[in-house]
């Protein structure tokens, strides 16, 4: 089965209404996606309501700290053991981001970017084919939120993504409010950050809020997603087609309800572009 | 000049842990907004441990507690891929801390508040159950050991902040700060097997004994001689047993074993 329709990023907040006693609670919801790194390696409640959920919805793995382009060594106890994550979950697909999270043994808890370089794409494939092996899985990577770009860059960052992924032959998670927000911080168009993405690649799409401070963007997922990063969207729908697609809260987290309420206007966006695109 | 991957990474890791500027030629533009990654680090793991340590923030206060783990973070950066295990180190850290060493009743709120979290996600294990204990033969007795559940933790504490922590979490008064001890107690906390919830309690002095040691794959026979140590030693063997039974009543044990034997 492949992965349909709109999906939201399963918070513990939001287990009592999930596994609740209503059962339209999460009516309009098509799956959910986990935090791979909360759930390795531990048990009690949150494995038990995760999987209590993951027994009425498809799921999907993302994780934060998988560090693909630090130039320290693959972790082969992490892997091992996002590796029996998965062989539990079962997941639809299974992400992590395009950057590096620490080096020299240290671990940052932030997704840090990449010099946009030859070396560095060579780097990052090179592993991904790892992880893929390792997994027995295809794997997606996902662009992250940038404030910094390097005076070592040799190309854009569309390039860094679209040659690592024919590379590695890896997927994409196309997060469109972190090409607005890197678009916005660094001054590139994201227009043609969307037309130098390969179709075929991009098999989900996140959607986020974030904090503008005038003159640069945090990628902080705190608020509802802005209207022109769904006019964004909208444009990603217009070329990818229906992509998987679900909206990441991680701060100053509403009622479940309200995030149901939210995807539901995200769903209005694809269909309406989606009768536009020539059958 | 270029610089390769890695010394731009730790050219820039260097940045973030003691604001070390070798980055900035590196960074187009001269890096103007920079300071999103230098102020994330920071406040996102001092986030993530305040979520874990409530009764040591409700002890400190709102400036105190803050400064705290800003030493902490510096002194401790991470090294685990979660963020669940920042807090690991807190408790030593605070108690060999010359500033907040102390103050001991703060390394024991924090040891007891990491106990307790350890107790809740721990991994499952199946536990044994009090029909098994009968089982086991006479004979076997003397050679058993056991192992433990997961989500069994103690902590040693030198004084009780038990009622200090249930207000922190409750979000009320506090009746009183926490109580020192004479000497000593140990605490220990485990998940409860059907409800998943925390349970708690402080041990005697021979219970706790006994627990380290079986913990650390001593057998009944030797627990039996450290109980001895507290009581009269024809009753040492029964104290053990009941202890043992407790320890299964209460889902503590996960495995009995005798030289190649399992019940
Ligand atoms: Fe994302």
């Amino acid at each position: 089965m492949t992965l349909q329709g709109f999906g939201l990023g399963l918070r513990p907040q939001h287990f009592p209404e999930i596994l609740g006693d209503d059962p339209n609670a999460a009516d309009g919801v098509d799956w959910f996606e986990i935090i791979s790194e909360n759930f390795i390696g531990v048990g009690g409640p949150p494995l038990h309501n995760m999987m209590a959920v993951r027994e009425r919805f498809p799921m999907v793995m993302h994780g934060v700290s998988l560090s693909i382009g630090s130039t320290d060594p693959l972790d082969g106890n992490y892997l091992k053991g996002l590796k029996e994550l998965a062989d539990l979950v079962e997941p639809e697909l299974i992400s992590d981001h395009l950057c590096w999270t620490g080096v020299h043994g240290l671990n940052m808890h932030d997704l840090l970017p990449l010099p946009l370089t030859e070396e560095s794409a060579e780097h990052v494939a090179t592993r991904v084919m790892r992880v893929q092996d390792v997994l027995g899985r295809r794997f997606m990577l996902e662009n992250t939120s940038t404030y910094v770009t390097f005076e070592e860059d040799e190309m854009t960052e569309w390039e860094f993504l679209s040659e690592i992924c024919r590379r590695a032959d890896c997927d994409i998670l196309l997060d469109v409010n972190n090409i607005y927000v890197s678009g916005f911080n660094h001054g590139f168009s994201m227009e043609a950050y969307l037309d130098g993405v390969p179709t075929d690649r991009v098999k989900q799409i996140h959607l986020a809020g974030h904090e503008h401070n005038g003159d640069y963007i945090v990628d902080t997922h705190d608020e509802p997603v802005p209207d022109y990063v769904l006019d964004l969207y909208a444009k990603a729908v217009k070329r990818f087609g229906h992509v998987p697609t679900m909206i990441e809260r991680d701060a100053n987290i509403p009622p479940f309800a309200e995030l149901v309420r939210e995807l539901k206007g995200v769903r209005l966006i694809a269909e309406r572009e989606l009768d536009m695109v020539p059958a | 000049m270029s610089a390769s991957l890695a010394d731009l990474q730790s050219m820039f890791q260097d940045r973030l842990l003691r604001a070390d500027d070798a980055i900035d030629p590196h960074l187009a533009n001269g890096g103007p907004f920079m300071k999103a990654y230098d102020h994330a680090y920071r406040a996102r793991l001092i986030e993530i441990l305040t979520e874990d340590f409530e009764g040591l923030h409700l002890l400190l206060g709102d400036e105190q507690f803050f400064k705290m783990l800003g030493e902490y973070v510096d002194a401790h950066p991470s090294t685990t891929r979660s963020v669940r295990w920042l807090g690991r180190y807190l408790p030593d850290w605070l108690k060999n801390s010359e500033n907040w060493g102390k103050h001991p009743e703060l390394a024991s709120m924090a040891a007891f508040e990491w106990m307790l979290g350890l107790a809740f996600d721990a991994a499952d294990a199946r536990l044994v159950g009090v029909e098994t204990m009968t089982r086991v033969p006479p004979e076997a007795w003397p050679m058993l050991t056991f192992t433990f559940h997961p989500s069994l933790h103690t902590a040693t504490l030198d004084f009780d902040v038990s009622a200090f922590y249930r207000a922190a979490k409750a979000g009320v008064d506090p009746d009183g700060p926490p109580i020192p001890y004479d000497a000593t107690v140990t605490w220990a906390a485990w998940r409860h097997p059907e409800d998943l919830i925390v349970m708690y309690r402080f041990m005697e002095k021979d219970e706790a004994m006994a627990l380290d040691a079986a913990q650390k794959g001593i057998t009944f026979d030797g627990i039996c001689e450290i109980v001895a140590g507290h009581t009269d030693a024809d009753e040492a063997a029964v104290r053990a047993a009941g202890l043992m039974k407790g320890w299964v009543d209460s889902g503590w044990l996960i495995g009995i074993d005798a030289e190649g034997m399992s019940w």
